[in-house]
């Protein structure tokens, strides 16, 4: 009995031991939240100049609750080696300590992705716990820091929530990719794709805006827009090889890639193609993905040979010329063909510069090619990045007519000059 | 009606077995087969399936003839006194160091993922309280918990791994041949013991309600666990590709850091709390079979009273390592290494000896 | 270890008086029933200390016809007055027949002849009426026991909507009777079963002969006829005599007001025991599931039945965890909220002095404080308390910012759910239980939790109540009627309890189709 008294005491001593710590435990007063964190090329050697976009938690917290007129951001910037050792560095100026929970985009400055180095600080994201593998990559044009400095988004009162809405709609239609640092990963690791990340920035646009068929088809920060509204442009895409960044690309040719690519879901499409019938006008389509993209491959012919085939509806919503179309079979007829070949002609351009100047492919017709092979060895040996330049590719669009517009009708041009 | 006092029926036994085996797949188990065998580490996964069925038949075909004996007393028997102690002491030390190589990788998960500033030292604590309290209690309150406890457990496992299936893209399984059958062959053979419990649950045989019942278990446990391991292995490769599997340790927690439920963007924590109780009764069903031998040899009635030793014994153990995170899972790859052909064998020697000493005249047909 | 701490400093033992009143008492009665009346009348008014004890009555007459001398005692305020005199008294006084003998001429429903005045003593303390007689070496007590209590009234701890809403009285005559009234079987015995030394409480066993296992039986009469006290008033008292485990957070017998819930767990094959002074019944062996059921789940169609056993058991769930949850999920692990609600409460929690855990056990104890007022509160000042309570310890705080609002609302919602829960020993269990897994919370997270929840089901499944596993039938597994946390169509619910052992397993209940 005197035993079993005495092991109970030393059981509630040895419990109570546990008890001096809680050493987890963060107060959420106690922490401030990252929402998004910005890598500029610093001068220094193996250094890099790390932002912090840190939002404010009280901002619109309660209905009625104290309308504060603090803003709603604040930005860190300082030389760091990386973004791990930076929590503890920010923390001379930053009350409170660091919390990555909230972390959603990584916003890197061009400069540092053309160096060589700028992978090995990207992989120091794998090592922390608190950064999660769905968080997006971004590339910004000018510094980051300036980026921050500039992108002013109205109606703002969550600011995580602008970035979060501003990446999904986009990728939702595509004009920018969905680059999670997951994907950042296989990719480079796999060494057979390209990456594309996204591209954004807050510049004024340099050049003229010259006519082009379809406004999209351009880079972030070309794009005049005018009033008063956001300056922050999301358009495009960067191109990475082997964690390097060598490119860009514009919103059309990253759409048509995401198109192309039959892992990625793209909803929503809104483009717009020159009416076959009058050359001033272009008609506006939705494109529907409803079967996946096929793809076919004769590896052993030489060249190798890739045949996709990609399955579009399109709905056709405006008909500025006022053709009606829709009662006229030969009509309808006449605009698949010109779209069909319109859109093979730009795939196969996407293509052609792939092949010539990036030298790699961001379509993941690599995993196609894997199953072709039996072992590793084997499509390791093969090695699809030195290869796929040589290839020959075709590419097959089959568009099926979906519906016309509310109004599949529109009364004729002539019938109202009369 | 049934129950007398002391037996564990076969929902309890098989829930056992699940829970025990099935939780391999959520620590670096499947790190161990990817090293090696990369993308197609399923295939060595079937492998070691097929292969163990050569080793479970033999222990059940020893244990049906010899039914009130538990596994110690099987050695005893069958090899003599002298060698039949050795060869149970020799279980008992890899049993026990199977116990805190395991125990330490769990803390180490916990520590690593979940409570990076916490001592280490400190959740070993409390997983010890917890475990040898359980294993205090005795078997059949263990397989008590252990039913109760399983659908729960499965239905989260199963959510988990189905998110993650969505997440994830079939393409990387392929080339399917990975690095060769001769390596996936050769890792199959070298991790066989990753079901090496199956030998070590006739330490409980006795205790079973009827052989029939421990027989039926057995094979129903173990056919869901390969499906189970197998199907998760399938989907860390299609969530992680062949080149970033090797690298993480953990896959089943990357995966759940990594995958997303609508509008909860983290959901680790969720599945934390089952994965936990998961681990709980592993290592209180592990802590009892290590007394269970460890009173057979020494010839130890009332070994409850050890558990209080074993926990400390272990928790000093585990945390011991001068660098855990390389010293662990190094250990353990060797215990798994070194454990695998007595895993195979030694069933097959029993057989052997217990057909040579004449034990299958007597075998009762219809029990069968 | 206060004792150990005494002793060494030496200060010395109170004395007890240890002296057995009772024994004396007890010896005085040790005698029987003597040929002379004037002796047996003395006798028993010395030990009843007549004509000091008021309500102890008696009366001495001469039998019509013999003219022989009788005296008649009795406690006036716990027999009916009338029988006595219209069924005793009259007759003895009226009768003109010379040859009869007393027993034939009382009128009442039953006469006992004693010989010991120690049985005597224990007829008029029970309510019975004596009579002793010249001459005679026996004397005659019948029954006229009339004691005062409540009427049948609504249940007010178990409330149904659906279903009879007597409950159970003081009186245990009324008591059987309302069980009686389910179940009309001559096999349902009554055995009665005296306890306690001085108070001499009567304690009832009911059990159906032929279902009921006779071990289990045997095993309960057993500890009962085993107890050496001086009082047990009730069975609230009975209870905390006759459990196994006194420090175990759980119950391991059942208590119930309601008549119906006792005959439903006779049929099942178990033991309820009465007693007066109890408006309630002692059903055991109890396990689990006979604390979480409430009759109304069977009294409702199938898929009601089953609604409302989901609704429980989440409630059963969220009052003992989510105060914890709160605790754990804001201090350890706060990535797990969503992104808007996570800064909006680290922009609320700011304005807050305390840190989650003191607040949480600050609003905790304050509602149990409420819930403890509440019940104890006089009834015209009831409602007042309401809402002094609602709005100071609510609104005002908030206002105050010594609290912050989400607490608010956690701890409500954990308490209003903590009131599904209708019996009362599981109630407080469970309110204790939330304690402890806030401290768990507090200092480990969930890890903490789950620890402890993982030690709370080794030991619920280790908990035995009179040898029926606690969490019988979902494990270790039993043939029953597969009622756990959701009940099958009641056709279904074929068989017995099988840990009870009952004698007869099936219960004919093949539905109403032949």
């Amino acid at each position: 009995m005197k035993l079993k008294r005495i092991c109970k005491v030393c059981l509630l001593v040895l419990l109570l031991l546990n008890v001096t710590g809680c050493w987890d435990q963060k107060g959420l007063d106690r922490q401030v939240f990252v929402i998004g964190i910005g890598l500029d090329k610093a001068k220094e050697n193996g250094k890099i100049n790390v932002t912090y976009l840190i939002a404010n938690p009280e901002v619109g917290t309660s209905q009625t609750g104290g309308a504060t007129d603090e803003p709603a951001l604040m930005t860190v910037t300082m030389r760091a080696s990386d973004f791990i050792s930076m929590r503890n560095n920010a923390n001379s100026v930053v009350a409170r300590e660091i919390s990555y929970d909230l972390l959603n985009v990584i916003f890197v400055s061009e400069e540092l992705a053309q160096e060589e180095d700028f992978m090995r600080f990207l992989y120091t994201s794998e090592k922390d716990r608190e950064i999660k593998r769905d968080v997006i990559l971004a590339v910004t044009k000018e510094k980051v820091q300036d980026f921050f400095a500039k992108n002013k988004p109205l109606f703002l009162k969550r600011p995580h929530k602008y970035y979060e809405n501003m990446i999904q709609r986009g990728v939702e239609i595509g004009i920018i990719p969905k680059s999670e640092l997951h994907h950042f990963f296989r990719v480079t690791e796999e060494d057979a794709n390209l990456f594309l990340s996204i591209y954004a920035t807050a510049q004024m646009p340099t050049k003229e805006n010259k006519y082009r068929v379809n406004e999209n088809d351009e880079l972030a920060g070309e794009l005049k827009v005018e009033g008063q509204t956001n300056t922050g442009q999301f358009l495009g895409s960067a191109v990475f090889l082997e964690g390097k960044m060598i490119g860009t690309m514009t919103g059309v040719e990253t759409r048509i890639a995401m198109l192309l690519h039959d892992a990625i879901p793209v909803r929503d499409v809104l483009t717009v193609f020159p009416d076959p019938f009058h050359e001033n006008y272009q008609l506006t389509v939705r494109l529907i993905q409803q079967k996946k993209t096929t793809v076919e491959l004769d590896l052993k012919a030489k060249p190798p040979r890739i045949h996709v085939t990609l399955p579009l509806t399109i709905d056709v919503l405006t008909d500025p010329s006022m053709e009606n179309p829709v009662e006229n079979k030969k009509k309808i007829e006449e605009i698949r063909r010109a779209f069909e070949k319109l859109m093979e002609r730009e795939a196969m351009s996407l293509v052609r510069s792939t092949q010539e100047e990036f030298k790699a492919e961001p379509f993941g017709w690599s995993l196609h090619a894997r199953k072709e092979f039996r072992t590793l060895k084997e499509y390791m040996d093969f090695d699809w990045m030195k290869t796929y330049p040589d290839m020959k590719v075709e590419i097959d669009v089959e568009l099926r007519f979906g519906k016309f517009g509310r109004q599949p009708k529109t009364p004729s041009y002539e019938g109202i000059r009369d | 009606m049934k129950q007398t006092e002391g037996k564990i029926g076969i929902r309890e036994y098989v829930a056992i077995l699940l829970l025990a085996l099935g939780t391999k797949l959520t620590d670096d188990t499947p790190s161990l087969l990817y090293g090696t065998a990369k993308n197609s580490a399923w295939i060595s996964m079937l492998l070691i399936g097929i292969l163990t069925v050569v080793p479970i038949l033999f222990l059940l075909k020893v244990f049906s003839v010899h039914r009130n004996k538990n596994l110690h007393e099987l050695n005893l028997h069958l090899f003599g006194k002298v060698f039949g102690n050795i060869v149970s002491l020799g279980m008992l030390a890899f049993g026990f160091s199977a116990l805190v190589l395991d125990s330490a990788t769990y803390v180490n998960i916990i520590s690593n993922i979940y409570f990076t500033k916490t001592p280490p030292i400190a959740i070993y604590i409390i997983m010890g309280i917890v475990c040898g309290y359980g294993a205090k209690r005795g078997i059949q309150h263990i397989g008590s918990a252990a039913w109760i406890t399983l659908s729960y457990l499965k239905v989260t496992l199963a959510l988990a791994l189905f998110v993650a299936f969505t997440k994830g893209n079939s393409k990387f399984l392929f080339p399917l041949w990975g690095p060769g059958t001769k390596e996936i062959v050769k890792t199959a053979a070298s991790k066989m013991s990753i079901f090496a419990d199956f030998y070590f649950i006739g330490i409980i045989a006795p205790v079973v309600n009827s052989f029939k019942e421990f027989k039926k278990g057995t094979f129903i446990a173990f056919s869901f666990v390969l499906v189970e391991i197998t199907i998760a292995i399938i989907i860390y490769v299609m969530l992680f590709d062949f080149t970033s599997i090797e690298v993480i340790s953990y896959p089943f927690h990357e995966a759940i850091l990594y995958i997303s439920i609508g509008f909860l963007k983290n959901v680790e924590s969720i599945f934390l709390p089952f994965w936990l109780i998961a681990a709980f009764i592993r290592f209180s069903f592990y802590l009892y079979m290590v007394l269970v031998l460890f009173g057979g040899i020494f010839k130890i009635k009332e070994y409850e009273y050890l558990v209080p030793v074993m926990v400390v014994l272990i928790v000093f153990l585990g945390t011991s390592p001068q660098f855990a995170t390389y010293t662990v899972p190094y250990l353990r790859e060797q215990l798994l290494m070194i454990l695998s052909p007595i895993f195979f064998l030694l069933p097959c020697f029993m057989w052997l000896i217990a057909k040579v000493r004449g034990d299958f005249k007597n075998e009762v047909k219809k029990d069968m | 270890m206060f004792k150990l701490l005494k002793k060494l400093t030496g200060r010395k033992q109170k004395r007890i008086n240890f002296k057995d009143t009772l024994e004396k008492q007890s010896n005085q009665k040790d005698q029987s029933v003597s040929r002379q009346i004037d002796v047996n009348i003395e006798q028993i008014k010395k030990i009843y200390q007549f004509p000091d004890n008021k309500d102890v009555k008696f009366r001495e007459f001469r039998i019509g016809g013999t003219g022989k001398r009788v005296a008649i005692f009795f406690i006036s305020s716990i027999t009916d007055v009338r029988t006595i005199e219209d069924s005793a008294i009259k007759p003895l006084i009226q009768t003109t027949e010379i040859k009869a003998e007393i027993k034939e001429i009382l009128s009442t429903q039953n006469v006992t002849s004693l010989s010991e005045i120690k049985e005597v003593v224990t007829n008029i303390n029970t309510g019975n009426a004596v009579i002793f007689a010249d001459n005679a070496t026996k004397a005659y007590a019948f029954e006229c026991a009339n004691f005062q209590g409540r009427s049948v009234e609504r249940a007010e701890n178990e409330v149904l909507i659906k279903g009879s809403k007597e409950a159970l009285t003081e009186k245990v005559i009324v008591n059987l009777s309302l069980i009686r009234k389910r179940i009309k079987n001559e096999s349902l015995i009554a055995e009665s079963i005296t306890i306690s030394e001085r108070s001499q409480n009567e304690v009832f066993m009911l059990y159906i002969r032929n279902v009921a296992d006779d071990q289990l039986v045997g095993n309960i009469k057993n500890r009962l006829e085993t107890l050496n006290v001086d009082a047990i008033q009730n069975l609230s008292l009975l209870e905390q005599y006759i459990e196994e485990r006194s420090f175990s957070f759980f119950p391991s017998i059942l208590y119930s007001e309601r008549p119906d819930r006792a005959a439903s767990f006779l049929e099942d094959g178990h033991v309820v025991l009465l007693m007066d002074n109890s408006p309630d019944a002692l059903i055991l062996p109890a396990t689990f599931w006979s604390f979480f059921h409430t009759p109304e789940e069977h009294y409702l169609r199938f898929f009601f039945g089953n609604f409302v056993r989901l609704i429980r058991a989440s409630s059963m769930f969220i009052t003992i965890f989510i105060s914890a949850i709160y605790i754990a999920v804001t201090s350890y692990h706060s990535e797990m909220i969503p992104p808007d609600l996570l800064l909006a409460i680290a922009g609320s929690r700011e304005k807050v002095p305390f840190p989650v855990f003191f607040e949480i056990l600050l609003m905790e104890a304050a509602f149990e404080f409420i819930r403890e007022a509440g019940l104890r509160v006089p009834n015209p000042m009831g409602p007042t308390i309401g809402i002094v309570g609602a709005l100071i310890l609510g609104q005002a705080a908030v206002e105050a910012n010594i609290i912050s609002p989400i607490v608010i609302i956690v701890v409500a919602l954990s308490g209003l759910t903590s009131f599904t829960m209708s019996d009362i020993s599981l109630n407080y269990a469970l309110r204790i239980i939330r304690f402890l897994f806030i401290l768990s919370a507090g200092l480990f997270g969930i890890v903490g939790m789950t620890s402890l929840f993982a030690v709370g089901i080794f030991y619920l499944v280790s908990l035995k109540s009179f040898g029926v596993p606690y969490l019988a039938p979902m494990t270790p597994n039993f043939v029953s009627s597969g009622d756990t946390i959701f009940r099958r169509v009641l056709k279904n619910e074929k068989f017995r309890p099988g840990y009870l052992k009952p004698t007869d397993m099936k219960k004919k209940s093949n539905g109403a189709i032949k």
